[in-house]
């Protein structure tokens, strides 16, 4: 198994949004989603995935319905609602200048300054 | 926002199947994982314990998933409350004590709350109530009327405030204003004799102008209401009658639209029936019959057939709607040059200012009742309220003793982690509960007497017919005060509970911990208040009680024992004007047969019914001002019969009714004002505006004796023959020689004999008219006293709880006294100086409140001022007594304390 990276605070909520923003997803769909897409780098406590499922839905950014799976058993697919969309965007935006910026100031050698 | 509530709202009522979906998902997410671990080559029983370690403690995803959806508050709250429940199980008589004290406290506020809504808050049941509004006219010198009929005060300038104007003037309002719409006019209700299916009744009735129901929108449910063609002159008579009318004397028949029914003698057919809401426009009278305007002088004697073209006679209430978007600045402007256009127009022969117009809001009706008693009842919701503050001290007090109690479990749950604000939150919602249980058995209370709560604001006999009915504003009251009372008598206590120095409590036993000192106090406090505010109820019923006894013993002037009362009203029998008098004549010779009968005699009105006629009064050829007299239409022998001596001169006699002079009686208040001391007797008394020959010779002056007020001196009056105008309902007074009661079979037979058909209303003694008079000061002064005692009783309750408490946990002390030598009489002093000390304060708190307060029942008060010395005495005395008696059960425990035993207790 590579090398995993336990997930910084608060970045959950954005990789939901972005695993969801795909397609709409059952909570295990969202894990597998998040692992597929982040190459197996990022270590997720499965359970903690639903309390953000549930507040995600609570502020309005995703919305839930009963589906059946691939495999004909009934769950709950989760989809991005029109302020979900907006967030992530904004969430995106947010996440690449902190990161530059992180990056800009990890980056700098003594003859820098 | 509305998103997050949305969601919160759906959780909560969807609670359940939230929890039974979130656990559904979780299985899916399981089994998804273990195919795929099995895929993989795991065994079932491996994939399955992989799949729960890498899903994590589902109980802690619950919690959050709860707390996501902003659930966690109302799953902690659901069990505290069930928590609280199993307490109050336990602890079953505590809990008893303190329901039972909430539902009265809470009871009492909401029953007084209740009127204080049906007289002061409640709008009428009509649409848009905020457009009505009333006119008022406001003029230093009235002379635009000759005569006046309705309600008038004086201002703080000394200008004249009134509310009744004459028809031509409204008429001329109403066809040209441009800032109101709906200009409506009405006499003041009236009592009025009914007969249908021969059966009489004396109803509540109203004749109101044509556009009076269009006016306030309001429909009938059966049939039609009045219309303009109602109110013209010449049109039939119709009548709408009451919902509760239609139920009571037509048992809701579907036809009774058409129906004919005699009013005062006169035929009316019913042309429609009103919604059961609907009361009118002044609470506290709920009109039965209602007619129009132009067929009022067909109905009632005292109008003339000319009242409604009379440009002078002001005597009709106005109502009128605002405009939508017009200002009250600008509809008064208009109002006010309007109505003194018309006064031009009709040039008043007497001195006057032109009057300034006011609307007063009339969303809630007619004032009346509103300025009448405003000032009882706001002071009826201070003494619950005490009532309420006293109770919550009590139990707050209760609460600290019973917290002391639970020291260690609350210590126990502080010490495993659990976060002092929640346990206060736990504790809080225990009081919540108990106060929650306790209002819902108060309302329940207040709601099975709602019917009798009017009575508070009636006033002499008349009757009050307010609508109790529930409404929001009650609910939300109740529910308010449980939730305060709740908080306020729970979140000391908690506070104080939670306070405990963790450490230091494991491993202790009960007694002594480092707070306790600063608990006790608290104690104290707490029973320093409740003995405060039940001085201060004590002195407010010790007031109440001794107006109503100066009330009972205030000298009217007449003698009232062995006097019987009744009246008759030969109208409803079919008898014409022109015979009423020779039906009372002759049932005064019947009775006057009565063996038993002492003498009999008959007047207009019954004294201190109410009821009065007032008109000024000046000597014949004089220019100065007539005085206001009441006028009192009296038969023969009626002096003697009332018990009232006759000073100077003679009485009426049956055959001064032959002569052509005029004769009166007069009162000395009246001889006095008029004549100093100069001989009254062969003088000439006039009313205003009437001709010479109407002028009346003095044939005898009367004993002061009071009227219509026992509250007031007897005001100047005059006995004037009731035979000079006819009236369709006088009152019969018999003297008795013996129990008047008991002659009530023999005066019926006896009014029978003249014709069986003539009924007998309000029969009873005089004493019981006196008490019908006077029965707000006796409700008053019962409720007060109710509300002193059931203070007085919390106090000491207050005081006895901690007292006892403080003795369980000094026993060890006091043993260790007596062993050292103290006598019983020690410890006894001991333990009562305990309590010297918050009830001194107590009492000193209660003078002072005493002294700030006492001030605004003044105006209640008859006989007695609201600073009385030997009353606040006597409530501090009956106070200190119950306080000592109190402790004294607790100190007298204490000083049977066996040492030895008590050393070994710890």
């Amino acid at each position: 198994m590579a090398t995993t990276t336990e997930l910084l605070q608060g970045t959950l909520d954005l990789l939901i949004l972005k695993a969801i923003s795909l397609g709409p997803l059952h909570g295990y769909g969202v894990l597998l989603r998040i692992q597929q897409i982040s190459g197996d780098k990022l270590q997720i406590q499965q359970g903690s995935l639903y309390p953000a499922l549930y507040r995600l839905e609570h502020q309005g950014l995703i919305e839930s319905e009963w589906g059946e799976s691939d495999n004909r058993r009934k769950a709950k697919f989760y989809s991005l609602t029109t302020s979900g969309q907006r967030r992530l965007r904004a969430e995106v935006n947010y996440w690449g200048r902190l990161s530059d910026a992180i990056n800009l100031a990890l980056a700098a050698v003594p003859g820098d300054l | 926002m509305t998103t997050k509530l949305r969601s919160f709202l759906s959780a909560l009522v969807r609670g359940r199947r939230l929890e039974r979906e979130m656990e559904e998902e979780w299985r899916f997410h399981l089994d998804q994982r273990v195919d795929t671990l099995m895929a993989s080559g795991v065994s079932r029983r491996e994939a399955q314990r992989i799949a729960r370690v890498e899903f994590g403690d589902p109980l802690r995803w619950k919690e959050e998933g709860r707390e996501a959806r902003g659930l966690r508050l109302i799953h902690e709250l659901r069990s505290d409350v069930q928590y609280a429940l199993r307490q109050m199980g336990r602890a079953r008589t505590a809990t008893l004590v303190i329901m039972t004290t909430l539902a009265l406290a809470i009871g009492a506020n909401t029953a007084i709350f209740t009127l204080v809504d049906a007289v002061m808050l409640k709008p009428l049941p009509v649409p848009h109530p905020e457009e009505l509004k009333q006119l008022v006219w406001i003029a230093r010198r009235s002379g635009f009327h000759a005569t006046y009929n309705g309600s008038a005060r004086s201002n703080a300038a000394g200008e004249r405030v009134a509310t009744s104007f004459s028809y031509p003037v409204i008429t001329n309002l109403r066809d040209h204003a441009t800032t109101l719409s709906d200009v409506f006019c009405f006499d003041e209700p009236q009592q009025l004799s009914l007969v249908h299916d021969g059966a009489a009744q004396l109803v509540d009735g109203q004749f109101v102008s044509g556009n009076y129901f269009r006016g306030l929108r309001v429909d009938a449910i059966l049939g039609r209401t009045l219309g303009e063609a109602d109110d013209k002159p010449g049109a039939p008579a119709v009548g709408v009658i009451s919902h509760r009318f239609w139920r009571r004397a037509f048992a809701e028949a579907p036809d009774v639209v058409g129906r004919r029914i005699t009013v005062n003698g006169a035929p009316v057919s019913i042309a429609g029936v009103l919604p059961p809401s609907f009361f009118g426009v002044l609470p506290g009278a709920r009109p039965d019959v209602v007619l129009a305007l132009a067929v009022q002088s067909a109905f009632d004697a005292s109008t003339p057939p000319d009242a409604l073209t009379r440009a002078d006679r002001w005597g009709f209430q106005v109502m009128a709607r605002i405009k939508p978007g017009e200002t009250v600045g600008r509809a008064e402007a208009e109002a006010e040059a309007l109505i003194r256009q018309a006064i031009l127009a009709y040039a008043p022969a007497a001195a006057y200012d032109p009057p300034r117009i006011v609307l007063d809001p009339g969303d809630r009706g007619l004032a009346n009742l509103r300025r009448e008693y405003s000032n009882p009842l706001g002071i009826l919701m201070g003494m619950v309220g005490v009532v309420l503050l006293i109770a919550c001290a009590n139990i707050a007090g209760l609460l600290i003793v019973r917290a002391n109690a639970r020291e260690r479990e609350i210590g126990m749950r502080i010490a495993l982690g659990a976060g002092r604000w929640r346990v206060i939150r736990q504790l809080v919602t225990e009081s919540v509960v108990l106060a929650v249980g306790g209002g819902c058995l108060g309302f329940a209370i207040t709601y099975g007497i709602r019917h009798l709560l009017p009575v508070l604001v009636t006033e002499g006999s008349s009757t009050v017919d307010l609508d109790t009915a529930l409404d929001v504003r009650i609910l939300l009251f109740t529910a308010g005060t449980c939730l305060t009372t709740g908080l306020a008598c729970g979140l000391l206590p908690a506070l104080r509970a939670t306070n405990v120095d963790v450490a230091s409590l494991i491993g202790r036993t009960l007694t002594g911990t480092l707070t306790s000192a600063s608990r006790r106090w608290t104690a104290k406090v707490l029973v320093a208040t409740q003995v405060a505010f039940s001085l201060m109820l004590l002195v407010g019923a010790g007031l109440f009680v001794r107006t109503l006894l100066n009330l009972r013993s205030e000298a009217l002037g007449f003698k009232p024992d062995g006097l019987l009362i009744f009246r008759v009203n030969p109208s409803q029998s079919g008898y014409p004007a022109a015979r009423w008098n020779n039906v009372y004549e002759r049932a005064v010779e019947r009775i006057a047969a009565v063996p038993g009968v002492l003498t009999v005699s008959l007047s207009r009105y019954a004294v201190l019914a109410g009821g009065s006629t007032r008109d000024g009064i000046g000597v014949l050829g004089s220019e100065s001002k007539p005085i206001g007299t009441y006028i009192h239409y009296v038969a023969p022998r009626y002096f003697e019969t009332m018990g009232i001596p006759l000073r100077l001169g003679r009485d009426i006699t049956w055959q001064d009714r032959e002569q052509s002079r005029h004769v009166v009686v007069i009162n000395e208040a009246l001889a006095r004002t008029l004549f100093g001391t100069a001989q009254p007797i062969g003088q000439w008394v006039i009313h205003p505006n009437e001709k010479a020959a109407d002028a009346m010779e003095i044939i005898g002056v009367a004993a002061d004796a009071k009227f219509s007020d026992v509250r007031r001196p007897a005001p100047p009056t005059i006995y004037e023959p009731y035979v000079k105008l006819p009236q369709r309902l006088m009152t019969f007074a018999v003297r008795a020689a013996g129990d008047p009661e008991g002659l009530s079979g023999s005066i019926r037979e006896a009014v029978a004999a003249v014709d069986p058909s003539v009924p007998l209303f309000d029969f009873w003694s005089q004493r019981t008219q006196i008490d019908l008079a006077i029965r707000q000061e006796r409700l008053f002064a019962n409720l007060v006293s109710g509300f002193g005692l059931l203070a007085l009783l919390l106090a000491c309750l207050g005081i006895y709880g901690t007292l006892s408490y403080s003795v369980a946990r000094r026993t060890p002390e006091i043993g260790l006294r007596m062993a050292l030598g103290a006598s019983r009489h020690d410890v006894i002093g001991l333990v009562l100086r305990e309590s010297a000390g918050p009830v001194a304060v107590g009492a000193v708190m209660g003078v002072a409140g005493v002294a700030l307060a006492a001030r605004v029942i003044q105006t209640m008060l008859f006989g007695v001022t609201h600073d009385d010395t030997s009353t606040l005495l006597g409530a501090l005395a009956v106070l200190l007594v119950s306080a000592l008696g109190a402790a004294w059960l607790p100190s007298a425990r204490a000083s049977r304390v066996e040492p030895m035993l008590a050393l070994r207790q710890d």
